[in-house]
């Protein structure tokens, strides 16, 4: 069985007088079960020589449906105003914006397609999908 | 200006033949946010969702940390934005987290398979102070 953990911090000496500083983490496992999460697309990186919209970057045919995946997808790019636009499903669902530098980690159901919208062209997304089957 | 710093490890020494060591962090210049514990009562949506970020409360951007406190994976939340129908985007397991940068014009609000499960979400952004979660 494998075991994978992740840990997301937030902190900030400035943005309140008592400073902030939270580490949290969290044992990755199947849905219903203490079994690890056992497969996974390694970090992976697409490159985008156009802008896209509606693009599918995970495709919820690949993964079983009402499971406890989890999701990693970050904008690589170091300009700012550059930005992708994270979706879900046939109606395009939004779900936020990543401008540069910025990822997120979700849990993923493995029920809709995750779409995204670059803003630019030459623009590089990076993901991994840690999954069960 | 305030800022904040966010940091993301997943680690593994056996999902893969060779150890799994992803660490990402970014810091965003933010001037307002704050961590809270609140209880969802709501089991469906639009029936005493819990609101836990107005659209347009920030500016540019709004991320969102969120943990379910609830001590068994199988207590599911619910993510929902409120402005696009009443399908969940998001759904996180007892002891599970989330952080995701919003749509900032979006509502987002959140149910659970329980009542009054508990939960720890913050908001970081750039305030708007025209839009307000007060009276």
């Amino acid at each position: 069985m494998a075991t994978t953990t992740a840990t997301i911090t937030l902190s900030s000496a400035d943005l309140t007088g008592d400073a902030l500083s939270l580490s949290t983490t969290a044992t990755l496992t199947k849905g219903g079960t203490l079994t690890g999460l056992d497969q996974t697309t390694g970090v992976a990186r697409k490159f985008y020589s156009s802008a896209q919209a509606n693009t599918t970057l995970i495709a919820a045919a690949d993964y079983t449906a009402g499971r406890a995946h989890k999701v990693y997808i970050k904008n690589t790019s170091t300009t700012a105003s550059e930005y992708i636009k994270v979706e879900l499903g046939a109606s395009n669902l939004s779900l936020g914006f990543l401008y540069a530098g910025d990822w997120m980690f979700i849990p993923y159901d493995g029920e809709n397609d995750i779409d995204i919208d670059t803003s630019d062209v030459n623009m590089t997304v990076e993901y991994l999908v840690i999954y069960e089957a | 200006m305030a800022s904040i710093r966010v940091g993301l490890t997943v680690n593994s020494s056996d999902v893969l033949s060779s150890p799994l060591a992803l660490a990402e962090t970014f810091s965003a210049a933010v001037d307002s946010g704050s961590l809270i514990r609140a209880k969802v009562k709501g089991t469906a949506a639009d029936t005493d969702d819990l609101l836990v970020y107005k659209a347009n409360e920030k500016n540019d951007r709004a991320y969102l940390y969120i943990k379910n406190l609830a001590p068994e994976l199988e207590q599911y939340i619910y993510l929902r934005n409120e402005s696009e129908g009443n399908n969940p985007s998001s759904k996180i397991g007892g002891g599970q987290f989330a952080f995701i940068p919003l749509a900032p014009d979006k509502d987002c609000e959140v149910v659970a398979t329980k009542v009054d499960t508990l939960i720890e979400y913050g908001v970081f952004g750039n305030d708007n102070s025209t839009v307000s979660g007060k009276g």
